[in-house]
């Protein structure tokens, strides 16, 4: 029965020749989603950027609207794609779908309408949050967490529906869709590595706690991209334009005027406050596929092995001299941007003072965490490669 | 049965502690000049830090055309930059009265910078206010309703999608899933379950680890305890306790600012009817500690309400009782002052005039409205001689035209207030300090060392201030005339 039905467009795809394969475009459902994660990535830093400089203000300022609309775009598009899947008889994503609950759709709407849910139930439990418990003026707190998963469930889904999508193309369109991956696992690294930035400041940077949760965060991403794409630079290029939108927001964000609304003001502030520089993933990256491109025959866990060390220590060789740079007055420029204090920041800081905070108070703690950080580099990366895998499989 | 009724007494009143600091008083009442304008402001303090506190401010002229307020710290880093001003809102039906609201992002001594401005030019005043979360606000039903409904939603939704990834999302398409991927499928919902699970689990123990510091925070500004001990019958030694464990690191008794020439001021009240009530000022011990030699007092209990001004200009009211056995004391000298008379009248309202020992009497200029709860109000009271006409013969009493302590008749309020409001005059001078582009600005009622008025104050005071909650006060209004520290009390219903 399943035979009869008209087959999708992809699979159609595969069986004309390779030039009108070549001419099929991104499916408008993947670009509903890579629009709504770009709002949330311009939302969230927007919205960091506006409570270190101006306060908040209102619960309706543009970057919560960004943030919001992310969650309403993906809801939508993915709900409507599920729905029309679900009682259009002659969907042609019909026969390349899951179901659940008696819908059917792509697995990648489901996660990026689950996440969609996440990030608006998360909007009361926030609000309740600081009613009770006073305006947080931190990143990581419950409902700010729920908000992280919506978000990363909406950029998962993404990558989870372009992979399907590139899994069953091939030609140019599979490599049009490789790059809806590559924009895709970005934003999800910038999500695992970016919730922690509150514990990643420079001013940790000499402390093996700080390699410990950069271990945990950025290797699972990496690898996955590596295990499912055919470019063998693969982490390089997703490190690269991480890097790249990172830099951008760096260098962009105080090109905007701004001024506290709220106090106590501690420090001046005249315009956005950016991110902290980006850091330096880009070496293990290129690392990583250099060690990648020689192991490919050892057995899984061997390779996990090399990968996560080799990406731990060269981590290590640059972070840790380039933590010294940071807290230089060599990079208080346009650059680097270190001078980046928030309004509310008071000069008796440590980070205003520019000078590293002990994570570990005796060097038996700070090699054991180190240890940790190995471990968590080897087995992230591994459960990386396991994922990779199992996503190279997805069709639907 | 008398000392079983003081115990019993005691005891519940150990219970009815305040559940806020600055004992169940937090909202701010000040009267002062910004430049050449009059301003009664009243700050009412939110529940939780950081929080939005609302300002009202009453002009007393008619040519103040607008209004802005800013946050900053009392003292130190924070007190010199200020953000953008609000602008607050002039009322429809009354042009001088201007309404806004002010997130206060700290907890701690901050002060509100008041900007007037207007036909006679531009002005200003700070209200110093004593920043504090004063409780966790529980979750409404429906709410928790919503909340709950989501996290089933989100949770079956999860455990379905990894089912559904595990079963269908590797096959060809067209193909349906075999037995081997509806195994799969189980596998995957059964490990999603325990990781759903374990991050409900992780999720909660988190809110409640942020519940607990947050408790905590609360916690450290409840007001301290007042733990007393008298020696040598009659020399009351005081220190404080915080009801959180960091208070006394953080809160240095040693360095506590004096208000009005004095470190402390001491309030000891007879329990339960206050019918008797001291105004003592001890000194400071080198640990920390603080101790006065009693007057003469009958033995019985008392509570005890204690004010200081830490360094940083936060106002604390160490809070406890005390049962005294008869005290043979020195008589009262310099600041010190007594009152005994009746006890609260709890079941009416009482009366407008309190008798003085020499014939003359204190009037309450209070109208004929009932009394209610968190409205501003001016407490105007005029001294009269027997002859009805305003005494001639009043004087500063601790720099001030008068004092006056309201006191719930629970006593889970209390509050020392003065002409210019219920700051208490050390805070009021640290923002006096940061003021130096306006040394004009002044509160009402304040005379500052070496400014004090050389000639008689006229027989009428008034302080700002508003009753927190609804029930029965005692109200102990304190002036001095001809060297003498005269005491008048009114009982007050409020609704």
């Amino acid at each position: 029965m399943a035979n009869s039905l008209p087959l999708p467009q992809t699979i159609s795809a595969q069986k004309v020749d390779r030039a009108s394969a070549e001419a099929l475009s991104i499916p408008w459902y993947v670009w509903c989603c890579m629009v709504s994660v770009l709002s949330s990535v311009i939302g969230i830093e927007w919205d960091i950027a506006w409570h270190k400089s101006i306060g908040r203000d209102s619960f309706w300022t543009p970057a919560h609207v960004l943030i919001y609309l992310s969650g309403i775009l993906a809801g939508i598009a993915c709900g409507y794609l599920i729905l029309s899947t679900t009682f259009q008889k002659r969907s042609p994503l019909r026969d390349a779908s899951v179901s659940m609950w008696g819908f059917r759709g792509p697995l990648g709407a489901f996660i990026c309408a689950w996440g969609g849910v996440a990030m608006i139930a998360s909007a009361p439990f926030d609000n309740w949050w600081h009613n009770s418990y006073g305006l947080d003026v931190k990143i990581l707190s419950p409902p700010h967490v729920l908000l992280a998963l919506g978000m990363t469930g909406i950029r998962f889904g993404t990558l989870v529906m372009a992979v399907a999508e590139m899994n069953r193309a091939q030609g140019l369109y599979r490599a049009k869709l490789e790059r809806v991956l590559f924009f895709a696992a970005v934003f999800v690294m910038a999500m695992t590595v970016g919730i922690f930035q509150e514990d990643t400041n420079r001013v940790f940077m000499h402390g093996a706690t700080f390699y410990m949760i950069i271990m945990f965060a950025a290797p699972i991403v990496i690898s996955m991209v590596a295990w499912v794409s055919d470019n063998r630079w693969a982490a390089t290029i997703t490190v690269a334009m991480s890097t790249a939108v990172h830099l951008a927001f760096v260098w962009i964000l105080p090109l905007v005027p701004a001024e506290p609304k709220l106090g106590p003001v501690y420090r001046q502030v005249t315009h956005l406050v950016p991110p902290d520089f980006p850091l330096l993933l880009i070496v293990p990256a290129v690392v990583f596929d250099l060690v990648r491109q020689r192991i490919g025959t050892w057995g899984q866990w061997k390779q996990a092995a090399a990968l996560g060390a080799a990406f731990l220590l060269s981590f290590l060789a640059v972070q840790w001299p380039f933590a010294d740079l940071l807290m230089s007055p060599a990079s208080r420029n346009r650059i680097f941007e270190t001078t980046n204090y928030p309004y509310a920041i008071p000069p008796t800081s440590p980070w205003v003072r520019n000078v590293f905070v002990p994570t570990e108070h005796s060097s038996a703690e700070f090699w054991v965490r180190m240890a940790m950080a190995l471990g968590a580099a080897i087995l992230m990366t591994r459960i990386g490669m396991a994922w990779g895998e199992w996503m190279r499989r997805i069709r639907r | 049965m008398k000392m079983a009724f003081r115990a019993l007494a005691l005891l519940l009143l150990a219970a009815a502690q305040p559940l806020s600091a600055h004992v169940g008083s937090p909202d701010v009442y000040y009267e002062g000049d910004a430049g050449p304008y009059h301003l009664f402001v009243t700050v009412r303090m939110p529940q939780v830090i950081p929080g939005v506190a609302e300002i009202q401010v009453r002009a007393e002229s008619g040519d103040v055309q607008a209004i802005r307020i800013v946050p900053l710290r009392l003292t130190g880093p924070g007190s010199n930059l200020a953000p953008t001003p609000d602008l607050l809102e002039v009322s429809k039906d009354d042009p001088q009265f201007f309404t806004g609201t002010l997130w206060l992002m700290e907890s701690g001594a901050l002060q509100v910078r008041i900007m007037a401005e207007g036909a006679k030019g531009k002005g200003e005043l700070s209200v110093p206010v004593a920043s504090f979360a004063q409780r966790t606000l529980p979750m409404q039903k429906s709410l928790a309703g919503l909340l709950l409904l989501l996290m089933l939603l989100l949770t079956v939704g999860a455990i379905s999608i990894a089912g559904a990834g595990a079963r269908e999302a590797s096959l060809e398409p067209g193909m349906t899933p075999g037995p081997a991927n509806v195994r799969r499928s189980r596998i995957a919902m059964t490990v999603t379950v325990i990781l759903v699970l374990g991050l409900l689990y992780v999720g909660k123990s988190w809110w409640g680890v942020e519940d607990t510091s947050y408790q905590r925070r609360v916690n450290f500004y409840k007001p301290p305890r007042a733990e007393t001990t008298l020696e040598n019958g009659n020399r009351l030694v005081i220190r404080a306790k915080g009801e959180d464990s960091r208070w006394t690191d953080r809160i240095n008794m040693g360095r506590v600012l004096p208000d009005h020439n004095h470190l402390m001021h001491l309030f000891l009240i007879a329990l339960p009817g206050m019918d008797r009530m001291w105004h003592l000022h001890p000194e400071r011990l080198q640990e920390g500690a603080f101790a006065v030699d009693l007057p003469s007092m009958p033995a019985g209990p008392y509570q005890v309400f204690a004010d200081i001004v830490d360094e940083r200009g936060f106002p604390w009211t160490l809070v406890g009782t005390i049962e005294l056995p008869q005290v043979e004391g020195k008589p009262l000298a310099g600041d010190d002052s007594s009152w005994s008379g009746a006890p609260l009248v709890t079941t009416q309202q009482g009366s407008n005039t309190s008798q003085l020992p020499d014939s003359a009497r204190i009037v309450w200029e209070r109208g004929s409205s009932p009394l209610k709860s968190n409205v501003a109000m001016d407490f105007k009271f005029r001294v009269e001689g027997k002859d009805g006409k305003p005494v001639e013969d009043m004087e500063p009493y601790m720099g001030m035209a008068g004092h006056a302590e309201f006191v719930r008749s629970d006593f889970t309020v209390f509050a020392h207030v003065h002409p210019s409001g219920s700051i208490p005059m050390a805070s009021l001078e640290l923002a006096q300090a940061g003021l130096m582009s306006d040394p004009s600005a002044m509160p009402a009622g304040m005379a500052m060392a070496g400014t004090a008025p050389s000639g008689p104050l006229p027989g009428v005071v008034a302080f700002p201030y508003g009753f927190p909650q609804p029930g029965d006060y005692r109200i102990f209004v304190q002036v001095k005339r001809a060297g003498q520290v005269e005491t008048g009390v009114f009982d007050a219903q409020v609704e």
